[in-house]
């Protein structure tokens, strides 16, 4: 048991080991000149145990003239690193092919890397100015063949060179003079020197309204007006900042060289004498950065060149519900798409998005092209099969002077419930419907195809306004109606009312309670606070015959008197009351 | 003769009315949500009061990814329509991906139904039905003293629907607007030199406070967050 446990852990030891392991190979350039030397290296990383060389495929167009290894040893891993340099053999373009290494019984590539070669040359143009006129037929037309197949950054770069006839001496040039705002474009610096020297330190350049980035260095060789020279180059990736006038400032080299001395007491004993440091500067160069035309689309995010590829995938096709799935958006292309906009992810629906920093770098074999990584960590809520749209991005061709958008394909993604109960997310597993039904994903529903709408009565109601004017109408009516019809009952019902008071009376007061509200409803009269007087003047005004009126007097001031008597009234004497009461209404309610 | 022209007439009508829907349905079932929304957009300015066709005009906008502009038309939709089960759905699952929700924090579902379970219209209606049934039994009462009690109920009835309609229609005057462009900046003041202190996704749902030129003061209603966003980020309820 503890032996199958230690073979397990080897070969897990040994699994791993092996899945680090990696091979690169880079060269220092990709365009030089048939004079020049071209450095490949390859590193093998990640392996262990004895050293093993990589193979180089077959290499016509180069001759192989040096080899170098280092090895060094982190943690029990590997480094090796193999430097070649080499020689062209023929103008034209050729391919490096993949280099293999074979460890651990599996075979490991590197990507083809292209190169090309062309013609040391000089331009024509300078050319011209300095062979006779009659040796200037043929070879002028093999230099302006030969300086037509250099890239124009090697051609003005050579042109420059062949300006000079001193020892030392230091040009640049820039690959675009008048770049697009964010547009990537190469500054090289050659230091030329046909002698040796020691203790030279070199200055970078300044530069206004440019951004700019270390892009490696390299090493040449080139022969002008006879003489070899060798040189140490130094490549920068320079983008504009802004639309407007741009400028690199002067670098500089500082050096000294050997010289001997004059005495005869030097020469004899060989002694050297150093000379004074000595500074060559390169010329200051002036651009003009053009701003980017207007209709940029939503999703441009200021990369400018051509070339750029964008690919898109999902870690994993299939997942649980509330489990992390990484989409990565990788884009490609020229220049420093470091400096470039962050892409924004659309959200997507039913899953939670959480976006992480994005990663940049230069591409291994191609140090003029650079990639940037856009991750975001998808948590899908619910299960079922989804697909996510595909991402857009845009960028500026400078060449065709037009935005092209690239567009990924969409990814699908198979979502199943979550295995985890707790975990509270799926959907589908929280609400169980039974009967063998299972929810997979939510969605909108779809739409009302029958748009024709009818309103309800009670939205109708509110239209109705003749309705409400009736209603309010017959309110005003009514109340109307009350107040008027309060009065005129009263009237009606004066002498019927007082009648059923006189029935029912058992005091004196009652008698005279009931005459008071005859007169009351009957005239309008208040009796109760008019003396005798007044009330038969009153009731005179309103017609009332002076019989009754008398009548009315004496049986008032009668029932005034017994009202207040000290005796309780006999049923006899109210009752004669009480008829002759009844009588003067009678006739009021007759004759009046 | 008459009638029969008029049959026809009609008829015609009938048909054209369906062939654009039909059209419109065939766009979006081929996933073509911009013609189909154009289509839906060109019939909303005939029939402005339709919650179909806002809701129809949603589910356009959110297939094309546009959360904000589906979750404002659902909400229009939901206004005119609030019994429909369709637009309580889609607005409900439109808003659940912002983060936010139709029912507030707190309150019953079934009594934020039962609140919305009339159109503001249909409450007006009801109001005006209310007072009438009143006016009516007042009068009765008036004319003849009868039915007093009737009228008293009558009247509470009145009164308790007047408050609902008040409340109702105080909520949805309140100036309401959902987050329309993909990321939009909270800003202290009402312009870019101003720094940005949050940013909002689409589809959540803020309170306009006031407004200043192209700027206009927002206020989150969930997260309390005040600020000022621009105008063109925002699309009104």
């Amino acid at each position: 048991m503890k032996k199958i446990f230690l073979c397990v852990c080897f070969l897990t030891w040994a699994t791993l080991a092996m899945a680090q392991v990696r091979l690169t190979a880079k060269t220092d350039k990709t365009d030089l000149a048939l004079d020049d030397e071209l450095t490949l290296t390859v590193q093998v990383s990640g392996i262990s145990g004895t050293m093993v060389m990589p193979q180089l495929p077959s290499l016509p167009a180069f001759n192989v003239f040096s080899r170098e290894t280092a090895q060094s040893i982190t943690n029990g891993h590997t480094t090796l690193s193999f430097r070649y340099i080499m020689i062209p053999r023929m103008v034209g373009r050729t391919t490096i092919g993949p280099v293999t290494f074979k460890y651990g019984g599996k075979v490991y590539q590197t990507e083809p890397i292209n190169i090309r070669i062309y013609r040391s040359a000089v331009p024509a143009s300078a050319q011209t100015q300095r062979q006779p006129a009659k040796t200037a037929g043929t070879q002028q037309a093999a230099q302006a063949d030969a300086s037509a197949q250099m890239p124009p950054l090697e051609r003005e770069l050579a042109a420059q060179a062949y300006n000079h006839r001193e020892p030392y001496f230091l040009v640049s040039a820039v690959s675009n003079k008048t770049p697009y705002v964010g547009q990537s474009f190469t500054l090289a610096v050659r230091f030329y020197y046909a002698d040796g020297f020691y203790e030279a330190a070199y200055s970078n350049p300044t530069v206004s309204n440019l951004f700019m980035e270390d892009n490696g260095r390299s090493q040449g060789r080139q022969t002008l007006h006879g003489t070899v020279y060798n040189y140490e180059e130094k490549r920068y990736t320079l983008s504009g900042a802004g639309a407007g006038p741009a400028s690199v400032g002067e670098a500089s080299v500082t050096y000294r060289v050997e010289s001997l001395g004059n005495s005869l007491f030097d020469r004899f004993f060989g002694g050297a004498v150093v000379s004074k440091p000595v500074t060559v500067t390169s010329q200051p160069i002036s651009l003009s950065v053009r701003a980017l035309p207007p209709g940029q689309p939503a999703s441009f995010y200021g990369a400018v060149g051509s070339g750029f590829t964008m690919t898109a995938q999902l870690d994993k096709s299939e997942t649980e519900a509330g489990d992390a799935v990484t989409l990565a958006v990788m884009v490609k292309g020229p220049g420093n798409l470091k400096t470039t906009s962050d892409l924004v992810f659309p959200s997507f629906l039913g899953f939670t998005s959480y976006p992480s920093v994005p990663q940049s770098g230069v591409l291994q074999n191609d140090s003029t092209r650079s990639y940037k990584l856009f991750q975001t960590v998808l948590v899908p809520q619910a299960s079922g099969t989804y697909t996510l749209e595909g991402i857009s991005w845009s960028y500026f061709d400078p060449t065709a002077k037009v935005y092209k958008t690239l567009t990924a394909r969409p990814l699908s993604l198979k979502v199943l419930p979550s295995a985890n109960p707790e975990r509270k997310l799926d959907f589908g597993s929280q609400t169980p419907l039974g009967n063998g039904i299972e929810t997979l994903q939510q969605d909108i529903r779809y739409l009302k195809t029958d748009t024709d709408t009818s309103l309800s009565l009670l939205a109708r109601l509110p239209e109705w306004k003749w309705l409400h004017a009736l209603v309010f109408m017959w309110l005003a009516v009514c109340l109307f109606m009350a107040c008027i019809g309060k009065k005129t009952a009263a009237k009606k019902h004066a002498y019927q009312h007082a009648k059923t008071q006189l029935k029912k009376a058992k005091t004196y007061e009652h008698i005279s309670d009931a005459l008071s509200g005859y007169i009351r409803n009957k005239w309008n009269i208040s009796t109760a606070s008019l003396p005798l007087k007044d009330i038969v003047t009153a009731l005179q005004k309103r017609g009332v015959s002076a019989d009754s009126l008398r009548t009315f007097a004496t049986l008032w001031k009668e029932l005034e008197s017994v009202r207040f008597a000290p005796v309780a009234p006999t049923d006899t004497a109210l009752s004669a009351f009480v008829t002759r009461a009844a009588q003067l209404l009678k006739t009021w309610e007759k004759h009046v | 003769m008459k009638k029969l022209i008029l049959s026809l007439l009609f008829a015609a009508v009938c048909m054209c009315g369906q062939a654009w829907a039909s059209t419109a349905e065939e766009l979006y079932q081929n996933g073509q949500y911009a013609q189909a929304l154009s289509a839906y957009e060109q019939q909303l300015k005939d029939y402005p009061n339709n919650p179909f066709l806002y809701y129809n005009i949603g589910n356009c906008y959110f297939k094309m990814g546009s959360r904000g502009l589906a979750i404002a038309n659902y909400y229009r939709a939901f206004e005119l329509n609030p019994r429909d089960a369709d637009i309580r759905h889609n607005l409900e699952l439109a808003l659940s991906g912002s983060g936010e929700s139709l029912v507030p924090p707190g309150m019953p579902q079934a009594l934020h139904r039962s609140f919305f379970v009339l159109s503001v219209t249909e409450l007006k209606g009801l109001l005006w039905a209310c007072a009438w049934l009143f006016c009516l039994l007042a009068g009765v009462w008036l004319l003849t003293r009868k039915a007093g009690k009737l009228t008293v109920v009558a009247g509470v009835l009145l009164l308790l629907v007047a408050g609902w309609f008040y409340i109702r229609h105080s909520w949805q005057s309140e100036p309401l607007a959902v987050v329309a462009s993909p990321k939009a900046e909270l800003r202290s003041g009402p312009g870019t030199n101003f720094p940005a202190s949050a940013t909002v996704t689409q589809g959540h749902l803020v309170q306009v406070t006031d407004q200043k030129g192209t700027w206009q003061q927002v206020v989150l209603r969930g997260e309390g967050l005040k600020g000022w966003m621009e105008a063109s980020a925002l699309e009104h309820i």
